[in-house]
C-alpha cells in the first residue's frame, strides 16, 4: 500500500504515471482533489452534499479509467476539473441531482464582488449575504461556472479554457459578461457598498 | 466529509476497474484525426466541382433570356456543390474540435482555416483537369445528376428567345446545315452558313453544343454562335469530342 508520505514531493503528473504502473498511488491523486472538486460540483450545481458525493465518486472512477487519455503537457488539475465539470453538468441534465441552496463562504463571495464592482471594501457584513448568492445562483451557468473557476478557484484564462473545453477569448467574454449581469442584479435589487 | 477517496479506491479495487488501454485513446484519436483529412479532401473536391461548373455556364445569355444578371447568377450558382461543401467544412470543424486542442481555436478560425485549404487544393483539383474528370464520371454515372446541378439546361430551351440545345445528329443537309436532336428530343434543321464556332470545337456528329440564333419557323432554327455542351470539351476526356 502506498502512503500519503510517498506522494508528498511528486507533482500530479508524476503521480499518474505512478498509478499506471501501480493503482495504489491513485489514493494520493485522489485525497488531493477530493476537498477542491466536492466544493467545485457544489457551487457550480447548487445541489446537495450527498449528491455532490455522488458525483464526485463519478468523477473519479471515470478519471481513472480515462487515465490512460491524459496528455502529460497539460496540468492534470485541470483535466480533473474538465472531466468534474461534465459529469456535473451532464447529472443536472439527466436531472439526477436535486437542486438545493449552498452557502458559500464569504472570501469567495468578496473575491467575486471586489473584480466585479472594482471595490476593495466589500465588506460582506454591510450586504445582504443571502440576497447576493441568490443574484449568483440565478445567472446563467455559463457565467457561474467562469466566476466560480476564476474568482474562487483561482484558474487563469488558460486553465479556465482547458477545463472548459472554449477558446481564451470566448472565456475572456464570458467573465466580463458575468461581471456585468451580476453587477445588474446587484443594481436590480439595490444592494450598494 | 465521509472519505470518498476511500471509499471510490474500494470500488476500485472491488470491482476490478481498469483504465482503458493507451491503444483504445490513440485509435479513437486517429480516428478524429481521419475523419478531419477526409473531410477536407471531400470539401476540396466540393469546391473543385464548384469552379468547374461555374466555369461552364454561361453567364453572358442573360440578355436572351430577358433575366437581370443577379438573377443569372442564383439560378445558375451550383447549389447541390456548395452544400457539399458547406457540410463537408462543417464535418472538419467537428472533427477538429474533438481533437485534443481543438476546442482552443475559435469557431471562426477552424472555420475559415479549413475552407481556404478546400479552397487552395479544390483550384489544384480543378487546374489538373481532375474536377472535369470527375464531372463526366458523376453525368455518366449518377442519375439525374445533370439535372440536379445544371439548373441551367433549361434556359438552353428557348428557341423563341434564340437559345437551343442538343445533339448533333447528321451533318450537311445542305452544306453548314446540320440535324439536331434537341434536349427534349425533338429534331431541329439548323441553317449554319454565318455561324461561329466557339470553343475549339468542329461539327461532328454526337457532339453536344449549345446554340444562339434564331428561331425561323417550327423546326428550323438559324444559328449565329455554336458553343460547346461543356467548356473546354475534349480537353481532358478521353473520348474527345461529344
Amino acid at each position: 500500500m502506498v502512503t500519503s508520505s510517498e506522494c508528498i514531493n511528486k507533482t500530479d503528473e508524476q503521480i499518474v504515471i505512478l498509478t499506471l504502473k501501480n493503482q495504489d498511488y491513485y489514493l494520493c491523486l485522489m485525497k488531493r482533489y477530493e476537498t477542491k472538486l466536492l466544493n467545485y460540483i457544489l457551487k457550480i450545481s447548487n445541489i446537495s452534499r450527498e449528491d455532490a458525493e455522488d458525483i464526485l465518486q463519478e468523477v473519479f472512477i471515470k478519471a481513472y479509467q480515462n487515465l490512460n487519455d491524459f496528455d502529460l503537457n497539460f496540468k492534470f488539475s485541470n483535466w480533473i476539473y474538465s472531466i468534474a465539470h461534465n459529469t456535473t453538468i451532464s447529472a443536472f441534465r439527466k436531472k439526477k441531482v436535486r437542486p438545493q441552496t449552498v452557502s458559500w463562504e464569504d472570501k469567495d463571495l468578496n473575491n467575486i464582488l471586489e473584480s466585479t464592482l472594482d471595490a476593495e471594501n466589500t465588506s460582506l457584513h454591510k450586504l445582504t449575504y443571502k440576497q447576493i448568492l441568490k443574484i449568483i445562483n440565478q445567472l446563467p451557468l455559463k457565467y457561474k461556472d467562469v466566476l466560480i473557476l476564476k474568482f474562487m478557484e483561482g484558474k487563469d484564462y488558460q486553465e479556465i479554457s482547458d477545463i472548459l473545453h472554449k477558446p481564451m477569448g470566448t472565456i475572456a467574454t464570458l467573465i466580463n459578461r458575468a461581471k456585468k449581469s451580476l453587477k445588474q442584479g446587484l443594481e436590480k435589487e439595490d444592494i450598494k457598498f | 466529509m465521509k472519505n470518498i477517496s476511500g471509499k471510490v479506491f474500494k470500488k476500485i479495487k472491488d470491482n476490478n476497474i481498469i483504465p482503458k488501454p493507451r491503444w483504445y485513446f490513440i485509435t479513437k484519436n486517429y480516428f478524429i484525426w481521419s475523419i478531419f483529412g477526409i473531410s477536407i479532401i471531400l470539401g476540396s473536391f466540393a469546391f473543385g466541382m464548384v469552379l468547374f461548373i461555374i466555369k461552364q455556364l454561361d453567364w453572358d445569355i442573360y440578355h436572351y433570356i430577358g433575366d437581370s444578371f443577379l438573377k443569372t447568377v442564383f439560378v445558375n450558382l451550383p447549389y447541390l456543390w456548395l452544400i457539399f461543401l458547406i457540410l463537408f467544412t462543417g464535418v472538419t470543424y467537428y472533427n477538429f474540435i474533438h481533437t485534443k486542442r481543438g476546442y482552443r481555436f475559435k469557431f471562426i478560425s477552424i472555420l475559415l482555416i479549413s475552407l481556404i485549404i478546400s479552397i487552395i487544393l479544390g483550384t489544384g483539383l480543378y487546374f489538373n483537369g481532375f474536377s472535369e474528370r470527375l464531372e463526366n464520371v458523376f453525368s455518366e454515372k449518377i442519375p439525374y445528376y445533370n439535372r440536379l446541378v445544371y439548373s441551367c439546361e433549361e434556359q438552353w430551351m428557348k428557341p423563341e428567345r434564340g437559345l437551343l440545345a442538343g445533339t448533333i445528329i447528321e451533318i450537311g443537309f445542305p452544306e453548314n446545315n446540320f440535324i439536331l436532336m434537341d434536349l427534349d428530343n425533338n429534331r431541329w434543321k439548323i441553317e449554319a452558313s454565318k455561324v461561329i464556332w466557339k470553343g475549339k470545337i468542329t461539327p461532328a456528329t454526337g457532339l453536344k453544343i449549345k446554340l444562339i440564333g434564331k428561331l425561323i419557323n417550327d423546326n428550323n432554327f438559324e444559328a449565329m454562335e455554336i458553343r460547346p455542351w461543356q467548356q473546354g470539351q475534349g480537353r481532358f476526356m478521353m473520348g474527345g469530342n461529344r
